[in-house]
């Protein structure tokens, strides 16, 4: 007796093409969205992986806000001292015009009320807000940190706090973004505001004036020195955003090699799969209505 | 017996032999396309020979029993194959479902609402009076607490219906064993007469069949037809004419339905079949998920408390709890909520003053420290991402060999027992040609005998 075979190819035929079918939509979809891997199961492993690269991307992305605000905050500050700078490079030179023997007194309380004048603007730019906030009050930034007091040894009190702030500007890399104001403009070791009403009292009095230039020009010193410290954070912004944007691109390539569809590939696939699927269609037609025995009885 | 009665007796025998087989062959036709139908076979016997003198003579054919043709090794390891990939189908439908609630792949899962509550914080550290950014940090938190809440209470919805569904099971497994019992009797009682008990036995392995498809059972052929029936595990499911129902009961620790048998909690032991990958969605799996879940809302809020009280206010005032504080890790995540609704409340500052930004920057610093369980949040998020597809994958590829294997064991069993048309028509032109030729006898035995009364009358 010969072997018996199976009489009814319909689940077989059937299965081949759900098969195909599948295989159809799987490329169909990765077609369409570009990936993949379109649920975690396609590749558990890779979508564990994406997940992290999301988050760094996403954390990335803050950082650079963070940066853009940063940048914009410090070279406001920047444009702040420089002006201070100017002003005070103006009371250098008006200082050493006081200290001239033949200036009356009249002169030099010119002089001096010129001085009088640049005080204030340093002052001001001393109590220099950025979007409502004092600059130079340390972290007491809603406390105007500087205003005049008779009752200080210089002149000036200050009102805001030593304490900075640093900021993580990515991962594992923070900057302080602050200098308490007192450490700029009335420094010991260099005060600007004191050295300023140093130099007004001393013309005023027309007693001590080389000595209240000499001040000033130490405070012009100590302003300098602390202006660097912005320009070097602005400098560290700027190589860090070039490096987080550097970052992003890798992390897009990174998802890109871990999820992203061969398009050549799966477009390969889909034309294999819809040959593949015609034929069974074809040769299912073909074998599901093929005649048997019982169509030749008469 | 012998002469011409003799061959007419020969020839009726021979017609009734072959309509019968004219039958069996039409019923076999008639089945082709029934589930489960063992095709029958006709089964022809030599009568015995009688001596007339030193002569024997032939007394023609009988039909005997029909037989079913089947393998029952073969519908034993289809009704294994079918618990399995029953067992997969009912694990991978609610976990599928758990799979588009984790959505990573399309980037819209939780780890969107985590990433989002740190860069509030991220931003809040860069203008840490800003009440805008404040607001940030308050909504960003109620958002991550709403997509905890949310995924915890999908997760639970899909227990509660995959408990629905072990009660649905249970249902069926009654209704069926009841069934089965009672084809035993049928068929026992057809066995100890002599006769096959084919089209019941056809019903019964059927049922056999669907029962595998709810839990995984043991069978034994009690020797007279009957079969027991156990689950794997050793609970009676049916034995001879008798069904055991299985029944359900609230367990008051778990809220869910334990399965009994005979009053005895038999939920731990029952494997395979849909059943068994309810059970095993439920009791094991989903668990397990909202094990972590609540791990991580449980310790991100613990972690995320403790800073801010270290930290102040707007106000300068001590910070408080930003999130309510877990009671324990169980149903952290379905109770994770935002304390505060005060922006100023956020503890950003250090030092007490408003323009400080530590706290803000040490809150945010929490997502790249080691706080849930050793691991980072977006670490021990992965891993669980990880966890749901590897479990989902790893079922779909049993899934699909043990679908294959299945198809295979469907192919052997059709080319054993299924309905070949060929064949039928072959037998069909055989038996009517034997029947004709039967006929044809009894025509030309009617006219000898004719002739013979012709000759005795004249």
């Amino acid at each position: 007796m010969s072997l018996r075979i199976n009489p009814d190819p319909a689940p077989d035929l059937l299965a081949a093409i759900a098969a195909n079918r599948k295989e159809r939509n799987t490329a169909l979809q990765e077609i369409s969205t570009g990936r993949n891997v379109n649920q975690i199961s396609d590749n558990p492993a890779a979508t564990a992986e994406v997940v992290l690269n999301h988050i760094q991307s996403s954390q990335d992305n803050q950082y650079l806000r963070n940066i853009s605000d940063l940048q914009a905050q410090g070279q406001s500050i920047d444009a702040t001292l420089n002006s201070t700078v100017q002003a005070v490079t103006q009371a250098i030179s008006l200082g050493i015009e006081g200290a001239n023997g033949t200036l009356s007194d009249a002169d030099r309380q010119a002089v001096a009320e010129q001085l009088i004048g640049i005080r204030n603007q340093v002052l001001s730019l001393a109590n220099q807000t950025y979007q409502g906030n004092f600059v130079f009050s340390g972290t007491a930034t809603s406390t105007q940190p500087f205003v005049l007091d008779p009752t200080q040894p210089n002149g000036v009190k200050y009102n805001g706090n030593t304490n900075t702030n640093s900021i993580a500007i990515s991962q594992g890399n923070s900057i302080p973004i602050n200098v308490p104001g007192s450490q700029i403009f009335t420094n010991p070791a260099g005060d600007v505001l004191g050295s300023l009403n140093g130099i007004i009292t001393a013309l005023q009095n027309n007693s001590g004036i080389v000595a209240a230039n000499a001040n000033l020009q130490q405070a012009f010193t100590q302003l300098t020195t602390q202006r660097v410290f912005y320009g070097n954070s602005l400098q560290q912004l700027q190589a860090t955003q070039t490096f987080l944007n550097s970052e992003k691109i890798q992390l897009a390539q990174q998802e890109n090699t871990l999820v992203g569809v061969d398009l050549a590939s799966s477009i390969t696939n889909l034309q294999q799969s819809t040959i593949a699927t015609n034929a069974i269609l074809s040769a299912a037609g073909q074998i599901l209505s093929t005649l048997n025995l019982l169509s030749f009885l008469k | 017996m012998g002469g011409l009665y003799g061959s007419l007796g020969i020839a009726l025998g021979a017609l009734a032999a072959d309509r019968g087989a004219i039958e069996i062959t039409s019923n076999n036709i008639a089945n082709v396309n029934t589930p489960g139908y063992s095709r029958e076979q006709v089964s022809l016997s030599e009568n015995s020979p009688v001596q007339i003198g030193g002569l024997l003579f032939g007394t023609g054919v009988t039909l005997g029993q029909t037989t079913s043709i089947r393998d029952n090794l073969l519908e034993r390891r289809l009704d294994q194959e079918n618990q399995s990939a029953a067992q997969l189908n009912a694990f991978l439908g609610p976990l599928n479902q758990v799979q588009t609630l984790f959505n990573e792949a399309g980037g819209t899962g939780l780890q969107s609402s985590i990433t989002a509550f740190f860069n509030s914080l991220i931003q809040l550290s860069d203008n840490p009076s800003d009440p805008a950014f404040r607001q940030g940090v308050v909504t960003a938190g109620q958002n991550l607490a709403s997509a905890f809440r949310q995924d915890s209470a999908n997760l639970q919805a899909l227990q509660s219906n995959t408990d629905l569904s072990v009660q649905q099971s249970v249902n069926q497994i009654n209704e069926i064993t009841a069934q089965i019992a009672s084809l035993n009797v049928q068929i026992s009682g057809l066995v100890s007469v002599g006769k096959d008990p084919g089209a019941f036995l056809d019903q019964r392995t059927q049922l056999v069949r669907q029962l595998s498809g709810l839990v995984a059972v043991s069978e034994t052929d009690a020797g007279n037809g009957s079969l027991t029936i156990t689950t794997s595990g050793g609970a009676a499911l049916v034995v001879a004419g008798h069904s055991f129902a299985l029944s359900t009961q609230i367990n008051g620790s778990t809220t869910f339905h334990d399965v009994y048998s005979q009053g005895s909690d038999i939920t731990s032991s029952v494997t395979g079949g849909a059943l068994g990958g309810e059970i095993q969605v439920r009791d094991q799996e989903i668990p397990s998920i909202l094990n972590k879940l609540d791990t991580l809302a449980y310790n991100l809020a613990i972690s995320v408390n403790t800073q801010s009280k270290a930290g102040f206010d707007a106000n300068g005032n001590p910070g408080v709890n930003f999130f309510v504080a877990p009671a324990s890790v169980t149903g952290a995540s379905s109770s994770f909520t935002v304390a505060i609704t005060d922006p100023n409340l956020v503890a950003a500052s250090s030092d007490g003053t408003v323009g400080s930004n530590g706290n803000a920057q040490a809150l945010a610093k929490l997502q790249n420290q080691n706080i849930v369980n050793g691991q980072t949040p977006a670490n021990f998020y992965s891993g669980l991402i990880f966890q749901i597809g590897n479990d989902i994958s790893q079922a779909q590829s049993e899934q699909t060999a043990v679908g294959l294997v299945q198809q295979q064991l469907q192919d052997q069993r059709s080319a054993i027992s299924g309905v070949s048309l060929d064949e039928e028509a072959v037998s069909l032109i055989r038996f009517q040609g034997a029947y004709q030729a039967a006929a044809n006898v009894v025509s030309v035995v009617n006219h000898l005998l004719d002739t013979t009364l012709a000759i005795t009358t004249t």
